[in-house]
């Protein structure tokens, strides 16, 4: 889910800011507050008209649905992970790709330079021994070659930041990314099948029908490569998730933001949970969640089944924004108790649109089970 | 208090005269603020765009005359990893409703603009960047670019783009982010870089990459390594180049105006000197009998000067507001020169240029005072006994004549070294000349002397005593007729010299044309900018047109320009048969030499102008930045051009297609076969242009054509001169009303003693004219002189052009004409009024 709202922003703010960012890089966007209320009212008319919505189950084909799916308006290709070098430095990355189609049709002209889709990537790398968290955000046209996905075997790039599929089976991806002050360059193989979110894929958002996107995710992808934090080179391994997500939704007036979690647990287990708030500080009905256990079965969870509680804030000296820093999440049907604490605090991507993204440590209250994660907290 | 009085009474008794003086400051002032203005409003509108356009780029790759492949970009972007680069596609285009207004169309890539442009556009929806990018012909302009013209946003606006009627869009606004953005993007409009490809027939190039480089090591370091992934063709420029480039190529053009608006001036305040001279002669009395009353010399000079300031500041204000208006007709003519010589642009609205204004007012108050100042030493020099008495200020007059007369031959030797002095630049060639305008001048009251004393016998001896009064009272009247006769001369002068300079010019260039176009019919794709290089022919047409009938044979040309760090280079390739090379104008070089290298494309040709700047000579070598990078050329020939003054290199198509990875055609020209006439060949192409948008056009069209743009150019020339003219005519007027006003007296005395009125009009209009006579006569040899400065020295220093000099005798029967007319003129009101009152009564008054 998380992705979602974000990439509609980003949509959003490719129109509002491609011509008005000072800096491509780090000009800040305003409140996500607001944002979430302007991307509701833009979004809310019939931008969408004549492209594809989920709207019921589909089947799902592997490896033609890690592609893209055009008839869309926005997709996402989601890697976070936590890594470990040698001698135990503890690094967390994000690359991520959005696709937004401009028409549902593409458009015959003769310039090579004719694009329906815009790529979006942001690039984040958390140093935890060095304390420093870097971010980079990229936009491109999806033509002359300067971005793009699809293809057999799958490349998702934009620019020189790139996904590539390496093996069809287990399914594999090599990331490589650079920008100032950091690089990673990773090997991924999917330790699990595809995990379908929601109703076998189709994951809702609100009540209205068609506000719903097809969601998938590999949750646990064995990871190794070698990463680049300043001037220091380091190998890493550790494990990623990709998050894959595509639909033509809307967001509804009242949702104004929402906290993502993405759990890797040490006894094997995998937890996704996303918390959709609404502007009356209620929690939206629809916030959902996947938890896979250690042999691949997945439990849907729904709002009712997982109670989460903020124990301590951060501010943002940068945005003066208060974000959660440590949770308390509980399943008790799963008998699970976590601790979940960020391993920096300033993990804020002061990008077009503002959110917070880091890597977190995951602690059992009873001690019986650790973990690592990623977190995602927007309208802050 | 008295003094003011007394001053202000003298300008009410002679209210004309004050008048003139007024016309004659303003029409000077007026003509130098509204070229100043003109000039500057043109410059500033292609700084302006240009940096406005540029943003903050440091540098930019621009590439051969077909710009640059558009996979060099993904290059610096993929592999070169350079995020600070955008590229950039530009041309222009004209709307249909609007011809002759050009607006400069900027294709950007939004997602790639952060980092180097904020013309920020208030997209309120995400169908002005969905329609921008995806909806074909959609631009963005400012809200007042609209509104001239008469259209709203998602309304469509037919143009004429690339020799093709085309419709545009409005997706939406331009937002820029101050006052200064705003000029620059007047005539600007935005799209995205897909939609420049289509409307420009760009397709798969770029115009240029801009750049945004780090200052130091770093960025050295980066422009190395992009340089590293450009092709042959492709260089890195500063970014201030182009700004710097289009001021320097209109540099000299600019400089001859303003060097033409000071003649103006120059003329303008022997008026105010002769005003003020007079207005102190004729009050010699007045002046006498307050010095002795007590008035002290500084009371009378500051009464002289302070008469001066309220003559200087009147016409200043009048010339200023009338050089605001003119400034905006010769703003039309420059920028239409600047389009026909050199490059695209347009100047949207006038804008106040404090600068101008100041600078105009300035100069005419300096220059009052300035005139004013002898006057007012005469006034107060003399004792209070001496300055009672005419005929000590003639004698003083007469006694400074040798002085002054060697003072100007100096001068004129002067200007002469200063002419001769090859370094001098154009700065140099306009100083010297207007060093040999004021000596000549200086030493014309002498000649006058030695003229009028040569011409009284004859005087006498064809009208008897009233002729021989007449040229008498020339030279007794010298204080005032000689520095008349020399604004007269000075003016007068300037006319012949100017047109003697283009009439030159203009034979230079028929002269040109007729070895320049040989063929017989000539094509290109229909153009309404009035750029110099016209949009490519389509590739199929040019195939088709290769095997007419009616043609014996053909040529193939394109014209072409290429960014260099020094400023453009024009290169003009063609496949020409060698009848046609043989018969081009060389001026240095031997064509049936030339030929074989020419044609195998292993040497070019130069233009005259570029040779010259460029200090290349036959046997040089020039370095030209090709597709398989440096390419050094040697020359073979410099041919007379006067199409552009910043030359151009002319290479052979096959030569051209070798080195540049540009296949296109913008021009054809054919030669009928034997039997075939010119207007069937014509038809047999027209026939055969299957609706496609052409200009067909014969030879003899063509040489008119061309002959219609040269006397469009020099009609801001022509202006100018004709501005002078009618200053220097007001100021003979003046002059010789003010002396014969103050003879009042003197002719009384003459209709008591017994000449009739017709008899006192032959004495006035006698001296007026043989004034005029003398004025004419001096002016030819002041005028030829000029003629011989502009065209040897300054044309050749400023354009590079070598011109014929011819000497059209109309323009020196046309000086003489003028000079007398003009003079006449001015005899006949004073006497007119003489001959109606009683001398009597004239007699009676006191002055």
């Amino acid at each position: 889910m998380r992705p979602l709202i974000l990439a509609l922003a980003g949509a959003t703010l490719l129109i509002c800011l491609a011509f008005l960012l000072v800096s491509g890089r780090n000009g800040a966007g305003p409140a996500g507050k607001e944002m979430a209320m302007s991307v509701g009212e833009v979004l809310g008319g019939n931008a969408s008209a004549g492209f594809s919505r989920a709207v019921a189950p589909r089947p799902f084909h592997f490896p033609e649905d890690h592609g893209p799916h055009p008839g869309f308006r926005n997709e996402w290709w989601y890697f976070t992970g936590n890594l470990q070098g040698a001698d135990g430095q503890r690094f967390g990355y994000q690359l991520t790709f959005f696709r937004v189609s401009l028409l549902p049709q593409a458009v015959q002209r003769t310039s090579r330079w004719t694009a329906n889709e815009i790529f979006m990537a942001h690039f984040a790398l958390t140093d935890v021994r060095g304390k420093r968290f870097r971010f980079a955000q990229r936009y491109s046209r999806a033509a002359l070659g300067l971005a793009g996905a699809g293809g057999r075997p799958l490349s998702v790039w934009l620019e020189d930041w790139a996904a590539r599929e390496t093996e069809a089976q287990p399914w594999s991806m090599k990331l490589a990314a650079s920008d100032d002050g950091m690089s990673i360059d990773l090997d991924l193989q999917s330790l699990t099948p595809e995990i379908l979110n929601g109703e076998g894929g189709l994951s809702r958002k609100s009540g209205t029908p068609g506000n719903a996107s097809y969601y998938y995710s590999l949750p646990r992808m064995r990871t190794s490569g070698t990463i680049r934090s300043g001037k220091d080179t380091f190998r890493v391994s550790g494990f990623s998730w990709l998050d894959r997500e595509w639909s033509t939704s809307a967001l509804e007036a009242n949702q104004v933001g929402w906290d993502w979690f993405a759990l890797q647990l040490d006894d094997g287990r995998d937890l996704m949970f996303y918390r959709l708030r609404r502007s009356d500080g209620s929690v939206d009905p629809f916030s959902a969640g996947t938890l896979v256990t250690a042999d691949g079965r997945s439990i849907g969870l729904r709002r009712e089944d997982v109670r989460l509680e903020v124990k301590s804030w951060w501010n943002s000296p940068a945005s003066r924004s208060r974000y959660p820093a440590e949770w308390r999440l509980r399943i008790p049907s799963e008998n699970l108790d976590l601790q979940i604490v960020p391993r920096l605090e300033n993990q804020e991507l002061l990008t077009s649109f503002r959110y917070w993204e880091g890597a977190v440590a995951v602690s059992s209250n009873a001690g019986v089970v650790g973990g690592s994660g990623y977190l995602e907290m927007t309208g802050y | 208090m008295i003094l003011w009085r007394a001053g202000y009474r003298n300008a009410l008794r002679h209210p004309w005269l004050t008048v003139l003086a007024v016309i004659g400051v303003s029409l000077g002032v007026a003509v130098v603020s509204a070229v100043d203005l003109a000039n500057r409003a043109a410059e500033r509108a292609f700084m302006i765009a240009a940096e406005t356009v540029a943003g903050r780029a440091t540098h930019q790759v621009v590439g051969g005359p077909s710009g640059i492949p558009e996979d060099v970009y993904r290059r610096l972007r993929l592999t070169g990893h350079f995020d600070n680069s955008a590229p950039v596609v530009t041309g222009s285009l004209q709307p249909v409703a609007k011809p002759g207004t050009t607006f400069q169309v900027v294709g950007i890539d939004p997602f790639a603009e952060p980092p180097i442009r904020s013309f920020s556009s208030n997209f309120t929806d995400r169908g002005t960047l969905t329609s921008l990018m995806t909806t074909p012909g959609s631009v963005l302009m400012l809200p007042e670019t609209a509104e001239e013209l008469g259209i709203k946003r998602w309304q469509s606006l037919p143009v004429e783009v690339a020799g093709a009627r085309r419709d545009i869009a409005l997706a939406g606004y331009l937002a820029p982010p101050d006052q200064v953005a705003r000029l620059g993007l007047g005539s600007v409009m935005v799209c995205d870089i897909s939609t420049a490809q289509e409307l420009l027939g760009m397709t798969g190039r770029l115009s240029r990459i801009d750049l945004v480089v780090p200052e130091g090591a770093a960025g050295e370091q980066q422009l190395k390594e992009i340089s590293a992934l450009l092709p042959g063709d492709a260089t890195v420029i500063p970014a201030g180049t182009r700004a710097s480039s289009l001021d320097r190529m209109t540099r000299a053009f600019r400089l001859n105006l303003t060097a033409l608006s000071l003649l103006a001036l120059m003329v303008g305040m022997f008026l105010i000197y002769n005003t003020m001279t007079f207005s102190v002669v004729r009050r010699r009395r007045l002046i006498g009998m307050l010095r002795a009353l007590g008035v002290s010399r500084r009371e009378i000079f500051a009464m002289i000067c302070g008469e001066a300031l309220l003559i200087g500041v009147a016409g200043t204000a009048l010339g200023l507001a009338c050089g605001k208006l003119l400034g905006g007709e010769l703003t039309r003519l420059v920028t239409r020169t600047i389009n026909d010589l050199y490059f695209v642009m347009e100047v949207g609205r006038l804008p106040l240029l404090p600068g101008a204004l100041v600078k105009g007012a300035l100069l005419g108050i300096v220059a009052t005072l300035a005139a004013a100042v002898p006057a007012a030493l005469e006034a107060t020099g003399a004792p209070p006994r001496a300055v009672l008495s005419r005929s000590v200020i003639e004698a003083r007059h007469r006694k400074l004549l040798p002085l002054a007369a060697c003072g100007g031959v100096l001068l004129m030797a002067a200007g002469g070294l200063l002419l001769l002095y090859e370094g001098g630049g154009i700065v140099g060639g306009f100083a010297g000349l207007f060093a040999m305008i004021i000596g000549y001048a200086m030493a014309i009251p002498a000649v006058v002397v030695l003229l009028v004393n040569g011409v009284r016998p004859l005087f006498s001896a064809l009208f008897g005593v009233i002729g021989k009064m007449a040229a008498r009272g020339v030279v007794v009247s010298l204080s005032r007729t000689g520095v008349a006769t020399a604004a007269l001369v000075v003016a007068v002068a300037a006319g012949i010299g100017v047109g003697i300079m283009v009439g030159g010019f203009r034979l230079t260039v028929q002269t040109w044309l007729e070895s320049w176009l040989q063929a017989d019919v000539y094509l290109r794709s229909a153009d309404f900018g009035s750029g110099r290089s016209h949009p490519p022919l389509d590739p199929a047409l040019v195939e088709r047109f290769s095997r007419l009938p009616g043609a014996g044979s053909f040529s193939l040309s394109r014209r072409a320009s290429m960014e260099t760090p020094e400023g453009f280079t024009e290169i003009l390739s063609m496949e020409v048969p060698s009848t046609t090379f043989l018969g081009y104008p060389f001026k240095k070089g031997d064509p049936r030499r030339a030929w074989p290298s020419f044609q195998r494309g292993e040497s070019v040709l130069l233009s005259e102008p570029y040779s010259l700047r460029h200090h290349l000579k036959v046997g040089d070598r020039l370095t030209l930045r090709t597709r398989q990078g440096a390419v050094s050329l040697p020359v073979s020939g410099i041919i007379y051009d006067y199409g552009s003054d910043t030359g151009i290199v002319i290479m052979s198509r096959t030569g051209y297609l070798k080195y540049f990875d540009d296949p296109k055609v913008d021009g054809m020209s054919f030669y009928a076969r034997p039997g075939v006439s010119t207007a069937q060949l014509a038809a047999e192409i027209r026939a055969r242009g299957g609706g496609q948008r052409l200009t067909i056009i014969t030879n003899k069209e063509l040489k008119k054509a061309t002959m219609t743009i040269f006397d469009r150019t020099f009609a801001i020339t022509g202006v100018l001169r004709i501005l002078t003219l009618v200053v220097a005519f007001v100021g003979i007027l003046s002059a010789l009303m003010a002396m014969q006003v103050e003879r009042a007296r003197e002719l009384a005395v003459l209709r008591a003693v017994g000449l009739t009125p017709l008899q006192v009009l032959g004495v006035i209009c006698g001296e007026t004219a043989l004034i005029g006579l003398l004025a004419g006569v001096l002016s030819l040899p002041l005028g030829i002189l000029e003629a011989l400065i502009l065209v040897f020295v300054v044309n050749l220093r400023s354009f590079g052009w070598t011109m014929q000099f011819q000497v059209d005798p109309a323009y020196l029967v046309e000086a003489i004409l003028l000079s007398v007319t003009a003079a006449l003129l001015a005899g006949l009101y004073p006497a007119a009024s003489i001959a109606r009152t009683s001398p009597a009564l004239a007699l009676k008054e006191d002055e």
